[in-house]
């Protein structure tokens, strides 16, 4: 059995061009995507270094087998899901036909990035604006478990955590929505 | 055909036309695929999430159905609907078309 490799590696629901490029580059440096392991561990299985495209797609429901079946017919190989997330890649020597995109226009690209804002970022916006904040908020008052420090800080720092999530991938997925809107 | 079904696909986007087109027979998502680089000549190629993601939105608006499945893959073909969104489409085109060379549509 091949030689695994865990790495670490953040990337927010926003960033996942910048995932697949970095899949492409571990996949140069001969290490061969395996899985994921929730919130930001990868598997890989040391072998000879490869040229491989990585793609993701969001998919918010599960889709059923006939998916799977027709992303093989187009030369992709699953490697996995996580979280909604489907796991693609194909040998960047054989992308003829279709290329190296799951998406060839702007109307399936805007659309991906639609189901990421509306079920990942607004869930993440509502479980902030409904548990953190308020917690946040009686933490500070000296409400909760008798002014513990700790649950100020917890929350303090759970509440900065959501704001930069926000600001990042909010902002991004936003950016990403106009500008391919702006060219229909 | 209701106002929201002309709203979306009048005018029509490339892939959408194609992949309507096709389905005149029915056919699976990487048959249509192939059937357009042929017709094309490799100048329009649909990816395969694309391609998923038309499918499954012009069957739930009524413009295809399902035909049978086939190893795990499920065809499609045209529906009435479908026929008269293509028909409207092709009008469209040929006015362009027509136009283009400087001549009148006749009525």
């Amino acid at each position: 059995m091949a030689e695994r490799v865990t790495k670490l590696a953040v990337f927010t629901i926003a960033d996942f061009k910048e995932e697949e490029r970095w899949l492409r580059e571990k996949a140069r440096e001969g290490l061969r995507f395996v899985r994921m392991i929730v919130p930001c561990f990868y598997v890989f299985e040391r072998v000879e270094p490869e040229d491989v495209i990585y793609r993701l797609d969001f998919r918010d429901a599960q889709e059923g087998a006939d998916y799977e079946r027709m992303l093989e017919d187009f030369g992709w190989e699953s490697c996995g899901n996580c979280m909604g997330w489907g796991y693609w890649r194909r040998s960047a020597a054989e992308t003829a036909g279709d290329g190296e995109e799951l998406f060839s226009d702007d109307e399936s690209r805007l659309g991906m990035v639609k189901r990421v804002l509306q079920t990942r970022l607004l869930p993440l916006m509502t479980i902030f604006l409904c548990c953190v904040l308020p917690s946040l908020v009686r933490a500070i008052n000296g409400e909760l478990y008798g002014a513990s420090r700790f649950f100020l800080c917890f929350f303090g720092l759970m509440a900065a955590l959501y704001i930069y999530l926000f600001v990042h991938c909010g902002g991004k997925l936003l950016r990403m929505r106009r500008e391919l809107e702006k060219k229909d | 055909m209701d106002d929201r079904i002309a709203k979306i696909y009048v005018p029509m986007t490339e892939t959408g036309f194609y992949i309507l087109y096709c389905l005149i027979t029915p056919q699976h998502g990487y048959g249509i695929a192939r059937q357009v680089e042929w017709m094309t000549n490799g100048e329009v190629t649909i990816g395969a999430g694309t391609m998923y993601g038309t499918l499954s939105k012009m069957e739930k608006d009524g413009l295809i159905e399902f035909d049978h499945e086939e190893e795990k893959r499920r065809l499609y073909r045209i529906t009435p609907l479908g026929r008269e969104v293509l028909e409207r489409e092709l009008k469209r085109i040929e006015r362009l078309y027509l136009n283009s060379r400087g001549e009148k549509v006749n009525g």
